[in-house]
């Protein structure tokens, strides 16, 4: 057994070896306030009068149970707004459940919106390094590693441009390139399949099929379920922060497309929830 | 291949190496793009203080000069030792402020400590000023007081000037996380908080009730502890000392308290 990383409540102990990931009854509530009482000067005001404070709270994710074997690939599937973002979030630590507990037993990098994140003002360069540094590489292996990402992104030319001079597909292409240079043992993939050029695409699938050997975790968000058909072992359909099916990755496919047509068909009828 | 780095932490619980790291590329990100293309460099941050001094010695030198046995350098030397603390203070203060909802994309993106980023504003003035004023700071105490040991002393008030500054950029980065028209109620509080500090003029030059209300401003006792040390020439008063670096402790603590006890709501509104 490994040192597992605990987030959440704690109370599961250590993960068994062939267990990378485990989610044990997740639930996540996230609070938000309606445009004003984000303005200190009107909130006193209405303090004043008497007005409370409208807090607006929603469970986004409730009670989610999941486990990832070593290398297992995971489809996300479900609606926008399903929670499957959410869902990377909670496991690579951006945000805190607040019931349930979360385990994670080795290293993991999560591809959220690539390019997003950068320092407009700061040179390709610059941005490499202090980009892999927020990620969690070191200093000195991201000097080492630049050289290489520059050139797997094809940005040699504009390696002393500021990245805003960057077209937006561009930034997603050094994004990619810096947080797939090594290898994280689990991978967890928000959309990002769907920038880039066709000759870039390529190159990421290609670079991407490597992580699809057999000691790599990965988890993938897509509405490709073609993709997801194809290249995961086992995949979730969530729908409002449940997960509603839990198959093999054809089966959940199977079941999203049904469940889509047959929402359609009532809301044809006008019987829709 | 150094997956060793890439463990993950949940960024309420990182390694001091890993925050470290992190705190080192933001302080230089933040170097870098305050210096960007100015061939001064970091002695930008030196001018400002510089110039301000030149000109209020000009202005009211007339009128405090009587203060300093009517040695006009030695007011503008007193005016020069506020103006670094203030600066300080309010480029510390203001740049740590938007530091979070700034980085918000970021922390939408990749798990981080949220104390990092106003950290890191802070340490990002604390170089400046270690290249800047505090040589010049150095030098001024040795010509004075021509004993070494006084400028051991003057990291006494340093120190209780950016432990105070810590605290109010832990405050002011969570505030505008909530408020988001905290910068233009703070950009007031920068002025009270100059005015009501001897930054041009000598704490004795004020009615004495005046100067017990005063004395609640932290920057007060950090300023006049600074002054006794680089230019009186006399022993370093102890008393002052210990009232900028208390001042300092309990407002960086109340900060951080504050800060800690709310960085977990920070997310649903970022």
């Amino acid at each position: 057994m490994t040192e597992a990383t605990q987030l959440g409540d704690g109370r599961a102990g250590a993960l068994p070896d062939d267990l990378d990931v485990e989610l044990t009854h997740v639930s996540l509530v996230r609070r938000s306030r309606a445009e004003r009482g984000y303005d200190l000067k009107r909130s006193i005001f209405s303090l004043m009068r008497g007005d409370s404070q409208r807090v607006t709270e929603r469970e986004v994710i409730c009670d989610v149970s999941l486990r990832l074997r070593r290398g297992e690939k995971l489809g996300l599937i479900g609606p926008n707004g399903s929670g499957k973002s959410t869902i990377l979030k909670l496991i690579c630590g951006i945000l805190r459940p607040t019931k349930g507990n979360i385990a994670v037993n080795r290293s993991i990098v999560a591809l959220i919106e690539l390019g997003a994140g950068f320092d407009l003002e700061l040179s390709v360069m610059d941005n490499i390094i202090m980009y892999g540094v927020l990620l969690g590489y070191d200093r000195q292996a991201m000097i080492d590693k630049s050289e290489a990402i520059i050139d797997f992104a094809e940005l040699d030319d504009y390696r002393d441009a500021p990245v805003k001079t960057l077209s937006s597909g561009m930034a997603a292409r050094l994004g990619f390139a810096i947080a797939t240079d090594v290898e994280p043992e689990i991978l967890l993939l928000d959309e990002v399949l769907a920038v880039g050029d066709e000759h870039f695409r390529r190159k990421c699938k290609a670079r991407l099929d490597g992580y699809w050997g057999k000691d790599h975790t990965v988890v993938v968000v897509s509405h490709d379920l073609t993709f997801v058909r194809e290249q995961c072992h086992s995949a979730i359909c969530l729908h409002e922060g449940r997960i509603v099916f839990q198959g093999s990755a054809a089966e959940t496919v199977d079941f999203y497309l049904w469940a889509v047509r047959e929402s359609e068909r009532l809301t044809k009828l006008g019987i829709a929830h | 291949m150094s997956t060793i780095a890439l463990r993950r932490y949940p960024p309420w619980k990182v390694p001091l190496r890993r925050y470290l790291d992190l705190l080192k590329i933001l302080v230089v990100r933040n170097l870098k793009v305050r210096y960007r293309g100015s061939t001064l460099g970091v002695y930008w941050s030196l001018l400002n203080p510089v110039l301000m001094t030149l000109v209020y010695t000009g202005v009211l030198s007339s009128i405090f000069a009587r203060y300093y046995n009517g040695v006009v350098v030695n007011y503008m030397l007193a005016v020069f030792c506020g103006m670094v603390v203030i600066n300080f203070f309010s480029t510390s203060t203001t740049t740590a402020l938007p530091s979070i909802v700034g980085n918000g994309i970021l922390l939408n993106k990749i798990a981080l400590p949220m104390s990092v980023f106003p950290l890191s504003a802070i340490v990002a003035s604390i170089f400046q000023l270690a290249v800047g004023a505090f040589p010049i700071l150095v030098l001024m105490t040795l010509i004075f007081s021509k004993n070494p040991l006084n400028v051991l002393f003057l990291f006494g008030p340093m120190l209780g000037l950016i432990l105070f500054s810590i605290g109010v950029a832990f405050f002011v980065s969570m505030a505008y996380v909530y408020f988001r028209d905290v910068p233009y109620l703070y950009e007031l509080v920068i002025f009270v908080m100059w005015v009501t500090s001897p930054v041009f003029y000598p704490l004795a030059s004020m009615p004495r009730h005046l100067q017990l209300i005063l004395r609640w401003n932290p920057l007060t006792s950090i300023i006049e502890s600074l002054r006794q040390i680089v230019l009186s020439g006399a022993m370093p008063d102890l008393r002052l000392i210990a009232q900028s670096l208390l001042a300092g402790g309990v407002v960086a603590f109340v900060g951080w308290a504050l800060f800690r006890q709310y960085r977990d709501d920070f997310m649903d509104l970022l």
